[in-house]
């Protein structure tokens, strides 16, 4: 516990006891972590284990569940990101999110990536949007594969272009902070190991947080490795120690594949 | 903003908020954050309307069928005092034979007993429309009540007999009386007698028991619903045991026999269909293959029971299906795997647990057979009846039938009688309808 | 004899040979068992239902065609030597005739003269030999069916097979069923149609502009046969009750189509889950009101009230103005849109919603520029279901809206509609074969097309919505 206090002093986000509630069932118990700017952070664990419901207070996705309650704090450059001062539209537009399934919208692929900045308002012509819309997809990796396919439905494309399109439509509006749930679960080998690829490629504009059942994925991609298991966190620290030397037997147990 | 977008690399220029420093780009955001979300708030509004719209029309519907059908609940009575003349309807034994007071003139009796208390009344046309104060059926009023006494009182006594509808509006202050005389149905003259016996006394509202127990009829006052009520009872039995064993069979062959090929896609495609088509269009088919092709009797409750079956049939069978697929799959191979046959399955395991869906299936079925007329009046269920039907090929109307009737009618009074028929029959569906939701509830099973 | 020819003793009759014919195959099966000492095939019951299948459901099937065909040709019969016995009558009063003789065989109504007197006489008679006739038929196929099944059983006889068989012909029979209502619709009304089409040409029909078929009855001719001749020259122009039919289903749209989707936006993603829950039933109630309450309310209540509003403000307003009729059947309709919207709409992926929140969209936002989009094509396929109900349906329209074709499209004027003129053209004392009754179906048949290309059209336009989800 120390550790991860001392850790978190110049953290960019912060979280501190942060308990969740389903209704009465309690899904997450006093987390507190810290993350680094412009760094992968994966949180691992087996099904069940909370870590995607940790990874959506982040951007307080858990305010869309009727039934879910969130306490403690969450800190956005020192700033609570559950204070009722704090407008989840303004934040979600700074805290993107790509989620398991691949979700284009059913709009032409110019139309999903114009999406966020329309809404939000960033841009002022014609021009500038084209440019938001070709930078994205540049940024996503996506711009070689679609800059011809720019009026064809996002729904015809393949899964693996799908959710890079997810991707470019998240990175669109300029967020600092990414948030990924399961971003490859739904991919084959293949596209699951380009978006790997463009993960690190991002890494050095964003801070990512990527939530992952595959402890491979996060050895390869994240510097940073929480595991999660029955909504507490049990180790958290560098990908390379956590996965070479666990300090915890549970840790140990999961990654060794005993439980899972 | 869905024309093409062709563009053109790296021609645009540095998008100016896209490449802004976060809080720059944050800002604008939270800037034009307040429109955006009065405009979420407008959305809320209109959705919160359309609700309001929608049980306020409910609301007004309701109240007006309330307010205007409760006081059919009564019927205006005079007192009349009349001498029965014992020797013109009683046999020697001094008991009341039935044939003499058949043919006994009660109307006569009932009006000459009612013109006594206004000596003042001499012409005839005058002393008509005094007479017209009193219901049609008066006599036939007055007759029942003495032969349900048994007995022949000797000397004057008081009778409450009905008024006429007329009467009846005025008396429940649905009739103006200060519009002009000619286009009132009571003239001046009857205002001022019925004012006299309303400050004599001899004037109320009694309960209105001829409405459950008697048929239709041309007078207001003696019109009642039994005669519908049975004849959409018959309807309906007739209706129930055509549709229910004939949807269950034909969703139990969709379920677990059919083939699939085309034979079966079309036999769903048919019954999806039928379930949409209006219902006026299988009255035409009742009347054309029923009453034409197949010479049944009109107007029978037999043939409205068909014709409603083969209308809730589309729904019964959806409705069945849809229970028979909630049964798991598990019970079904449970059964299968002990070596019960198919149909056994089907038969035994199955519809049995399916059996509580099927039920709220038909029960809603049912109701919405039980508020349907187009169909009914198509077969010529809307024929004016005057006796409550007996069998099911006797002639029949059904109560929405009769609802259109009344409505359809100048009087007045009918109206009043067809907002309480209104009334019975939504206290029918209702009462059918919660039934339903309570048999849900009941047995509904999370697997 | 009576007693013993009525349908209360054939029933009766007919359940003992049942129990009987079970009761002895039950018996033979067991003997068989006990003295070959074999296994029969199926349980022993099915052995007892299979002989009593065979005894009761060739006579049931028999008695069933006999109901239908017996007393109709018997009457024809009578009808023919009614013809003899009055040549001078013309064919409807001859079938007038026959029906008296009914009722005076039935010892209804005494007979008018000796004519029918004595006709009546031998129909009596010959129903009740045909009576006595049916029974003892009816027994005889129960014996021979017997016996044929009776005989047969053996223990390796596959009873059960046998029965389930059965079963199963009768499910596939009661599912062919559907189709069958669909032919028949369909037949019955191109028959009927077919003959009207022979008098009026299809062309006057759908494309005249002039429609009054009563044309007979205004001028006040006097006899059956001068009406049947004038009837046929009244006009069949459809086209203004079909344009009725549409301006009074379009205002009906326009009342239900925002007030239900905007309610379906509300229940599906805004409202509370409380909220949703008091919400929905009380739908349910409004859609569960019979038409035929919202006819009284539209001619009893919305009707007089927009011709008082309309002279109000100094327009001329009809008593069965178009708008009274369309604004109350709006409101029948609302539930049926609102309830398919909310599916619609709920049916859009939650994934999406997430998407779009995930963006930073506001609620308002997701909706109308996500979950909309995305539900179109499902909505569209409600609404042209709407349409399609409100284009059938007929009692808010025959007790709200006129019975004259009035050729316009100004909603404060009375129009009829369809379901009208085929309920107007079908009630009251009309000869089935007039023209004017056969127009009715000629009417009704352009009525089940219209309704059946709008919810086929429906059909095909929400599927593509599944498709998009996959």
């Amino acid at each position: 516990m120390d550790t991860s206090v001392e850790m978190m002093s110049d953290s960019k986000l912060k979280a501190q006891k942060v308990n969740v509630f389903y209704a009465e069932k309690q899904a997450l118990f006093d987390v507190s972590l810290g993350i680094d700017e412009k760094s992968v952070t994966s949180f691992i664990g087996p099904s069940g284990c909370g870590k995607s419901t940790f990874l959506r207070c982040f951007n307080r996705m858990n305010d869309v569940i009727p039934s879910c309650r969130v306490q403690g704090q969450i800190l956005l450059d020192d700033v609570d990101l559950n204070s009722p001062k704090i407008d989840p539209v303004l934040l979600r537009a700074r805290v993107g999110m790509v989620f398991q399934k691949p979700n284009p919208f059913p709009k032409t692929v110019y139309e999903n990536v114009a999406y966020g900045p329309r809404i939000h308002g960033l841009a002022a012509n014609r021009q500038e949007m084209d440019f938001i819309v070709e930078d994205s997809l540049k940024k996503a990796g996506l711009w070689k594969e679609v800059s011809d396919r720019l009026n064809d439905q996002a729904t015809g494309l393949s899964g693996g272009q799908q959710q890079r399109l997810c991707i470019a439509r998240a990175i669109a509006i300029g967020p600092d902070i990414l948030l990924m749930d399961e971003p490859c679960s739904a991919l084959d080998p293949i596209a699951t190991s380009i978006i790997e690829e463009l993960i690190s490629d991002l890494q050095s504009r964003f801070t990512i947080l990527i939530v992952t059942h595959s402890m491979q994925q996060a050895a390869r991609v994240s510097q940073k490795t929480a595991y999660f298991h029955l909504g507490q966190l049990i180790e958290y620290g560098d990908t390379k120690g956590i996965f070479t030397r666990p300090q915890n037997e549970q840790t140990e147990a999961y990654i060794s594949g005993k439980i899972g | 903003m869905n024309d093409h977008h062709e563009i053109v690399s790296s021609s645009a220029g540095v998008a100016g908020l896209y490449n802004a420093p976060t809080s720059v780009r944050m800002a604008h955001i939270a800037a034009g954050l307040k429109k955006r979300r009065a405009a979420s708030k407008r959305l809320r509004i209109y959705g919160i309307a359309a609700i309001c719209t929608a049980i306020g029309f409910l609301c007004i519907l309701l109240t007006t069928i309330i307010s205007n059908g409760y006081t059919a609940l009564q019927q205006t009575e005079i007192a009349v005092t009349i001498d029965v003349p014992a020797d013109e309807i009683v046999d020697a034994n001094g008991v009341i034979d039935v044939d003499k007071s058949r043919n006994y003139n009660w109307d006569g009796l009932v009006k000459r007993s009612f013109r006594k208390a206004f000596p003042e009344v001499t012409g005839m046309l005058e002393q008509r429309s005094l007479g017209e104060l009193l219901s049609a059926n008066a006599g036939y009023d007055l007759r029942l009540q003495i032969e349900a006494a048994g007995t022949v009182p000797t000397g004057a006594v008081t009778y409450w007999v009905k008024s006429s509808d007329d009467v009846d509006m005025l008396m429940k202050g649905r009739m103006d009386r200060s519009i002009d005389e000619k286009k009132r149905r009571i003239k001046d003259n009857q205002l001022v007698w019925f004012d006299k016996i309303v400050a004599e006394g001899s004037v109320r509202l009694a309960f209105n028991s001829t409405f459950f127990t008697a048929a239709d009829s041309r007078e207001p006052e003696s019109a009642g619903v039994l005669g519908a009520i049975v004849g959409s009872a018959m309807a309906l039995v007739i209706t129930v045991m055509l549709a229910l064993p004939l949807a269950v069979m034909a969703a139990v062959y969709l379920e677990y026999f059919a083939p699939p090929g085309r034979l079966t896609d079309f036999i769903e495609v048919n019954v999806n269909n039928l379930a949409a088509v209006p219902s006026i269009v299988f009255g035409l088919l009742g009347l054309a293959v029923f009453l034409g092709f197949f010479g049944m009797p009109r107007s029978a409750p037999l043939v409205g029971g068909m014709v409603l079956a083969l209308m809730t049939l589309p729904t019964i069978i959806i409705a069945t299906r849809a229970s028979i697929r909630a049964v798991p799959t598990s019970i079904r191979d449970a059964a299968l795997g002990l070596g019960a046959s198919p149909m056994q399955t089907a038969l035994d395991h199955v519809l049995p647990l399916a059996a509580p869906g099927i039920l709220t299936g038909t029960i809603i079925g049912i109701a919405q057979a039980l508020g349907e007329t187009a169909p009914l009046i198509m077969i010529g269920m809307v024929a004016f009846i005057v006796d409550v039907p007996t069998s099911f090929t006797d002639p029949a109307t059904a109560l929405p039938v009769q609802i259109f009737i009344w409505s359809d009618s100048a009087e007045r009074a009918f109206y009043e009688r067809a907002s309480l028929a209104i009334m019975a029959l939504l206290l029918f569906l209702i009462s059918m309808n919660m039934t339903a939701v309570l048999l849900r509830r009941k047995f509904e099973k999370k697997w | 004899m009576t007693f013993l020819t009525s349908n209360v003793a054939l029933l009766i009759l007919t359940i003992i040979f049942g129990f009987v014919a079970y009761t002895l195959a039950h018996q033979r099966i067991r003997s068989h068992v006990a003295r070959d000492g074999v296994k029969a095939h199926s349980l022993v019951k099915y052995y007892g239902v299979y002989a009593a299948l065979w005894t009761l459901v060739p006579a049931s099937v028999l008695a069933l065609v006999w109901a239908f065909a017996a007393d109709p040709l018997l009457i024809n019969a009578a009808e023919a030597r009614l013809r003899l016995a009055y040549p001078s009558l013309p064919p409807s009063f001859l079938e007038l005739k026959a029906a008296q003789l009914q009722n005076i065989a039935a010892g209804f109504i005494d007979a008018p003269d000796e004519i029918m007197a004595a006709e009546a006489a031998a129909l009596k008679e010959s129903m009740n030999r045909v009576d006595l006739a049916r029974v003892l038929t009816l027994l005889t196929v129960m014996m021979i069916g017997f016996l044929f099944a009776f005989l047969r059983i053996t223990p390796q006889l596959k009873a059960r097979v046998a029965f389930e068989g059965f079963l199963r012909r009768s499910f596939f029979a009661a599912a062919v069923l559907a189709i069958l209502t669909t032919i028949g619709i369909i037949s019955s009304l191109l028959f009927e149609a077919y003959r009207f089409f022979s008098e009026i040409s299809m062309i006057d029909f759908f494309f005249g502009t002039h429609w009054s078929p009563m044309v007979s009855l205004r001028e006040g001719t006097e006899t059956a046969a001068d009406e049947a001749v004038a009837g046929s020259s009244g006009s069949f122009g459809m086209v203004p009750v079909m344009l009725g039919t549409l301006l009074v289903a379009l205002i009906a749209m326009l009342v239900a189509v925002p007030v239900g989707l905007f309610s379906a936006i509300y229940t599906a993603d805004f409202a509370p889950r409380k909220v949703r829950n008091v919400i929905k039933p009380a739908l349910e109630v409004l859609a569960g009101i019979p038409t035929v309450v919202y006819g009284y309310f539209a001619a009893l209540t919305a009707a007089p009230f927009f011709r008082d509003a309309g002279m109000l403000v100094g327009l001329d307003v009809s008593s069965q103005s178009a708008l009274a009729a369309g604004g109350v059947m709006g409101i029948m309709i609302i539930p049926f849109i609102s309830s398919l919207s909310d599916d619609v709409i709920s049916a859009v992926p939650q994934s999406l919603r997430d998407g779009a929140l995930g963006l930073g969209s506001t609620r308002a936002e997701t909706m109308l520029r996500v979950v909309l989009p995305s539900a179109f094509p499902g909505l569209v396929g409600a609404f042209l279901l709407a349409f399609s109900r409100a284009v059938g349906e007929t009692m808010i329209v025959v007790m709200a809206a006129g019975v004259a074709a009035n050729l316009t499209i100004n909603p404060l004027e009375s129009v009829t509609t369809v379901t009208v003129q085929i309920v107007m053209l079908l009630t009251g004392d009309n000869e089935f074969d007039s023209v004017k009754t056969l127009s009715a179906f000629a009417l009704g048949i352009t009525l089940f097309v219209v309704t059946l290309v709008l919810n086929i059209a429906a059909l095909h336009v929400s599927r593509k919505l599944g498709q998009r989800y996959e």
